[in-house]
C-alpha cells in the first residue's frame, strides 16, 4: 500500500496543483466600475382651453400654480445627479399669445431659476426647448436646491377672440431625463 | 457605494465562493462508500463504513454558464467597465446562471444487517448549501442603462428575477437491498433542517416608459413579484446589533436551527442497479424528492399591481377647484397604492432542487486473481466465485437531471474506470453540460487497509486557467471501510 500511497501524496496531488494555475487577476478593477443609468420621467403637463382663457377677463394670469416638488432634493438624488435635461413641450391653438413662466423655487420660496416661455398665437407648431443642466448646462444645485415648481400662464392677448381651430387649447408638457451615478 | 458595487456583481462572484450538484464522479463509484448518497441503490460491498467525521465528504462545486472571473478580473488593460458592459450586459441572457452547491458530511456510517446481509444500513448528517441566480438580464439592463435615451419604448421584464437558496442540515437513514444476484434497490429518508431558505421565482411582470398622451413620457410598471425568505432575519438581525456576541449568537443560532430547531421538512432518495448480464449494469436514482415547510423567522415581500404614470397633470377649467401644493406627493401615493410593496409572514412549502441519475456501464478486462476480490469477504455481492471488482475495466454512460427554477437542467457524461486491484480505482469522465462542453474529470479512489481517501475533481482542462473556468469542483473524504472482520 506504501507504494500507492506515496503515489498519490507525492505525484497525483502536487502534478494537480502544479497544473493549476491562473492567468493574473486584478480584482481593484471593482473600483473602476461606474454604473450611470439615465432615468427618464415626465414632470408636468397642463391643458387650458380657450374658452377658459377667455372667461377670465380681470387678471391676465390664466393659471398660477405651485407644487411641491423634491424628487430632485431627495438626499438619495441629490448626491447622484451628473446631469441631465428638462424637455418642454408647448403647442399653442388658441387665437392669443400666451407667456408661460416655470419657477424653481427653494425651501424658503426663493426663485433659484427660472424659464420663460413666448408663445405666438396658434395655431402654430409644438415648441420645444431643452434644457440642460450639469457641466455643459446651468448648475445642478438648482435642481438640488428646489423645493417647489412654480407654473405660471399669462394671457397677453384679448379676451374675446376665438381661434377658427377646433378644440382650441394651449398644451404645456415637461420631462426630465437625468443621469445618476449609481455606482462610483 | 461599495455595497451597491457588490450587489451588481454578487452573482459572478458568489460562484466562486459557494459552489453544484452534478456528482458525476461519484455515481456508481461503488468503491466509495458515499456512493450511496447518490444512488441509495448503488452495489454496496462494504461490510461496514464509518466517515471520518467531517472529513469523509466535503464536495464543492461552483458553476457559471456565462461570464467567468477571467472574462471580467484578467489584468489585460481593457476598460472595467467595457467588459462588464460587452461580457455580461450585452451577452448574458436570461438562462445564464450562476449556480453553488457545497455539501459537508457531519457523520456518515453504513453496516451489513446481521440478520439480513442483504441489507445495508446506513445514516448520518450533512450540511448543504444550494444556491442559483439566474442572471436578471432586463433589469440588469435597466440598472446600468435607465430608462430613458435608446430604452424608451423597450419593455423590461420583471420576470427576469429568478434566484434561489438555501442552507440546510440533513439527517438521513437509508436501506439498501439485494434482491437477487441481479438488482439491488434502495431508499432513503431525509429530514431536512433548515438554517435558512430564499426564493423569488415565478415572477411576472414588466416596465416601459413609452411616449405619454397627456405628456411627453408614460412610465408604466405591471408587476406580480415576490420575494420569500426563512431564517434569514434572526441572522441579520445579530448582524445588525452588532454587539460583542454577535459570534456567538450566530453560532448558537446556526447550531439550533441545524439540530431540528428551525423549519423542518421531509424528502427521500431511491435508486436501484439492475445487471442486465454479467456484464452490463444498468442504474438509476432519484434524489431530493422532498420539501420544507417554513412558518419559522418568515418574511415575504411583495409587489403586485399595476399603475402607469405620466407626471401631473392638469386640466382647465375640470381642475381649476382640484390644485393643492402636494400634487406630486399625490401622485407618488397613487402608484404606491397601485403597485402596494408589501410585507408578509405567510409560511410557505420550498421544495428542494430534485436530481436524477441514470447511467449504463459495461464491464470487461477480467483480473488476474479473482481470489483477491473473493478474499474481501463481502460475500454479498459475489457471484459464482466473481464480483465486479474481477473486472478491471468499466466503461459505460450517464444522464444527470436536475430540476431547476426555469426548467429541467441535463448533463451527459462518458466514463471509464479502471481498478488496480482493491486498492486503488481511477475514474475519468466527459461531461456536457450548459456550463462546458470540455469538462473532463478524474476521480481516484484509495483503500489503505481499513482506510478509505478518495478525491474527485472536475473539469480539470480548466485548471490551466482556473479564473476562465465555467465550471469547478472538488470532492474527497476519508472513510475507515471494513471489507470482512477487520
Amino acid at each position: 500500500m506504501r507504494p500507492t500511497l506515496s503515489l498519490l501524496f507525492t505525484l497525483v496531488i502536487p502534478l494537480i496543483l502544479c497544473l493549476s494555475c491562473s492567468e493574473e487577476q486584478d480584482f481593484d478593477q471593482f473600483d473602476d466600475l461606474n454604473i450611470n443609468p439615465a432615468v427618464a420621467s415626465s414632470i408636468f403637463s397642463f391643458v387650458a382651453d380657450e374658452d377658459f382663457i377667455n372667461t377670465l377677463t380681470a387678471v391676465n394670469t390664466f393659471y398660477t400654480q405651485t407644487f411641491i416638488f423634491e424628487a430632485f432634493s431627495e438626499q438619495f438624488v441629490a448626491e447622484r445627479l451628473l446631469e441631465g435635461t428638462i424637455t418642454y413641450e408647448f403647442e399653442n391653438t388658441t387665437s392669443k399669445p400666451l407667456n408661460i413662466i416655470v419657477e424653481f423655487l427653494d425651501a424658503g420660496d426663493n426663485v433659484l431659476d427660472f424659464e420663460n416661455f413666448n408663445i405666438a398665437q396658434g395655431p402654430n407648431e409644438t415648441q420645444t426647448r431643452n434644457v440642460e443642466y450639469g457641466p455643459n448646462g446651468k448648475p445642478l444645485d438648482i435642481l438640488i436646491n428646489t423645493a417647489s415648481i412654480r407654473v405660471t400662464g399669462r394671457n397677453l392677448g384679448d379676451t374675446v377672440s376665438v381661434s377658427p381651430e377646433q378644440d382650441a387649447r394651449v398644451t404645456m408638457q415637461s420631462a426630465a431625463e437625468f443621469i445618476f451615478e449609481l455606482v462610483e | 457605494m461599495r455595497w451597491l458595487k457588490c450587489l451588481a456583481l454578487v452573482p459572478l462572484l458568489g460562484t466562486y465562493i459557494l459552489s453544484a450538484q452534478n456528482k458525476q464522479l461519484l455515481y456508481d463509484f461503488y468503491e466509495i462508500p458515499q456512493s450511496l448518497m447518490v444512488n441509495p441503490g448503488v452495489k454496496a460491498n462494504e461490510k461496514w463504513h464509518v466517515g471520518i467525521p467531517v472529513l469523509s465528504g466535503i464536495s464543492f462545486q461552483a458553476a457559471t454558464s456565462g461570464v467567468t472571473v477571467n472574462d471580467l478580473f484578467a489584468n489585460d488593460g481593457i476598460d472595467f467597465n467595457i467588459k462588464v458592459r460587452e461580457r455580461a450586459i450585452n451577452s448574458l441572457s436570461r438562462r445564464d446562471d450562476f449556480s453553488s452547491t457545497s455539501q459537508i458530511e457531519v457523520f456518515n456510517v453504513g453496516f451489513r444487517g446481521r440478520n439480513r446481509p442483504d441489507d445495508y444500513y446506513s445514516f448520518g448528517m450533512y450540511g448543504e448549501t444550494d444556491i442559483i441566480v439566474y442572471w436578471p438580464r432586463d433589469l440588469a439592463i435597466l440598472a446600468f442603462e435607465g430608462n430613458g435615451g435608446a430604452n424608451i419604448g423597450s419593455s423590461f421584464d420583471l420576470g427576469h428575477l429568478n434566484v434561489r437558496g438555501e442552507m440546510l442540515n440533513v439527517l438521513h437513514f437509508g436501506i439498501n437491498r439485494k434482491i437477487d444476484s441481479e438488482l439491488t434497490v434502495g431508499v432513503r429518508a431525509k429530514l431536512y433542517s433548515s438554517i435558512f431558505n430564499f426564493k423569488s421565482t415565478n415572477n411576472s411582470g414588466s416596465f416601459r416608459t413609452s411616449p405619454g398622451e397627456q405628456n411627453i413620457l408614460e412610465n408604466s410598471i405591471e408587476a406580480d413579484m415576490q420575494l420569500q425568505t426563512a431564517g434569514v432575519d434572526e441572522f441579520l438581525d445579530i448582524i445588525d446589533q452588532g454587539t460583542g456576541t454577535r459570534r456567538r449568537d450566530t453560532r448558537n443560532l446556526f447550531t439550533r436551527r441545524a439540530l431540528l430547531g428551525g423549519n423542518l421538512g421531509l424528502g427521500f432518495d431511491a435508486g436501484f442497479t439492475y445487471k442486465l448480464n454479467e456484464q452490463t449494469t444498468i442504474t438509476a436514482s432519484i434524489l431530493d424528492v422532498g420539501f420544507i415547510y417554513n412558518t419559522k423567522d418568515v418574511r415575504n415581500f411583495t409587489l403586485e399591481g399595476a399603475a402607469s404614470n405620466e407626471g401631473i397633470n392638469v386640466f382647465l377649467p375640470e381642475d381649476v377647484d382640484n390644485l393643492g401644493t402636494d400634487l406630486w406627493q399625490e401622485l407618488i401615493d397613487e402608484i404606491e397604492a397601485a403597485v402596494p410593496y408589501d410585507e408578509n409572514s405567510n409560511g410557505y412549502i420550498s421544495f428542494r432542487p430534485v436530481k436524477a441519475y441514470g447511467s449504463i456501464r459495461y464491464d470487461f478486462g477480467e483480473g488476474s486473481s479473482k481470489t483477491s476480490t473473493i478474499d474481501c469477504g463481502c460475500a454479498i455481492n459475489v457471484v459464482g466465485g466473481r464480483s465486479e471488482q474481477y473486472y478491471r475495466n468499466s466503461i459505460g454512460g450517464q444522464l444527470f437531471l436536475q430540476k431547476r427554477p426555469l426548467g429541467i437542467q441535463p448533463a451527459v457524461t462518458g466514463f471509464y474506470q479502471r481498478r488496480f486491484g482493491r486498492s486503488l480505482s481511477i475514474k475519468g469522465a466527459y461531461t456536457v453540460d450548459k456550463y462546458s462542453f470540455s469538462n473532463v474529470g478524474l476521480g481516484l479512489n484509495l483503500q489503505a487497509g481499513p482506510i478509505n481517501f478518495y478525491i474527485l475533481g472536475d473539469n480539470l482542462l480548466a485548471y490551466r486557467n482556473v479564473a476562465d473556468s465555467h465550471y469547478a469542483s472538488l470532492q474527497f473524504g476519508f472513510n475507515i471501510i471494513s471489507w470482512n472482520g477487520n
